[in-house]
């Protein structure tokens, strides 16, 4: 089996900022692992870019600092830059595994 | 606590509102800096001070700045003659606000700086964490 179970809820981890949950994601199996990864990416990316948005509109209506929605924006730009560099990461790691000659 | 380089970034960001507080303070001191009263012997406008103070960001645990009040400067007003103005006393002279335009001019000049320094914090940071998000799309 090609198990990356703990490096996998690592890398979870450190996308959602969330604390570890010992245990919980280390009897993943490879596939369920690729797929928790990819949707915490994607979950945690939009979030981010939904903040960026509302405050960008929102500074523009006024309402918010232009410093506030430039860090927002950034923080968002980040949060995408990650994701995507993650992402990338993983769906070569799948295509390797996929060329493995059996 | 979560990641020192977004702290850094908070930190720098709550500097960026502080001295933009303090320009609007040094705008409204150099528009009102011919604002007399209205009636005779009455007090014109009164510069505005700011003063910052830490505050502590509890989600990242970083000490960051804050408008900590907005004062009036107590100095005396500049007496001006000029009897026909409504805001004359008795002997024809009027109150001016005691507001120094050099003053507010330096003041000035250093939020702008100020401003740059927190500026180029948060640029670093940026530049910081885009690196080290390109770690992972360098070699593969």
């Amino acid at each position: 089996m090609i198990t990356s179970a703990i490096g996998d809820s690592k890398v979870l981890q450190a996308i959602q900022g969330a604390p570890a949950q010992p245990n919980a994601a280390d009897k993943l199996s490879a596939s369920e692992g690729f797929e928790k990864i990819l949707n915490g990416l994607g979950v945690n990316a939009f979030e981010a870019l939904r903040t960026g948005e509302s405050t960008a509109i929102a500074a523009i209506e006024g309402k918010a600092t232009t410093q506030q929605a430039v860090m927002a924006t950034m923080e968002a730009e980040k949060s995408l830059q990650a994701a995507l560099a993650i992402r990338d990461k993983i769906v070569n790691a799948f295509l390797e595994i996929s060329r493995m000659q059996i | 606590m979560g990641d020192p380089l977004i702290a850094a970034m908070k930190t720098s960001a709550s500097g960026l509102e502080a001295q933009s507080m303090r320009v609007r303070i040094i705008s409204e001191n150099l528009a009102n800096a011919q604002s007399t009263g209205s009636t005779p012997g009455s007090d014109p406008f009164r510069r505005k001070t700011i003063s910052f103070g830490e505050e502590l960001d509890r989600m990242s645990g970083a000490t960051v700045v804050g408008v900590k009040s907005i004062q009036t400067d107590q100095s005396p007003f500049e007496l001006e003659f000029d009897p026909g103005n409504p805001a004359a006393n008795a002997a024809g002279y009027v109150k001016m606000p005691n507001v120094n335009l050099i003053l507010e001019m330096a003041d000035m000049r250093e939020a702008n700086r100020s401003y740059e320094s927190n500026l180029q914090v948060v640029k670093q940071a940026r530049e910081m964490i885009s690196m080290t998000i390109d770690l992972l799309r360098g070699g593969n």
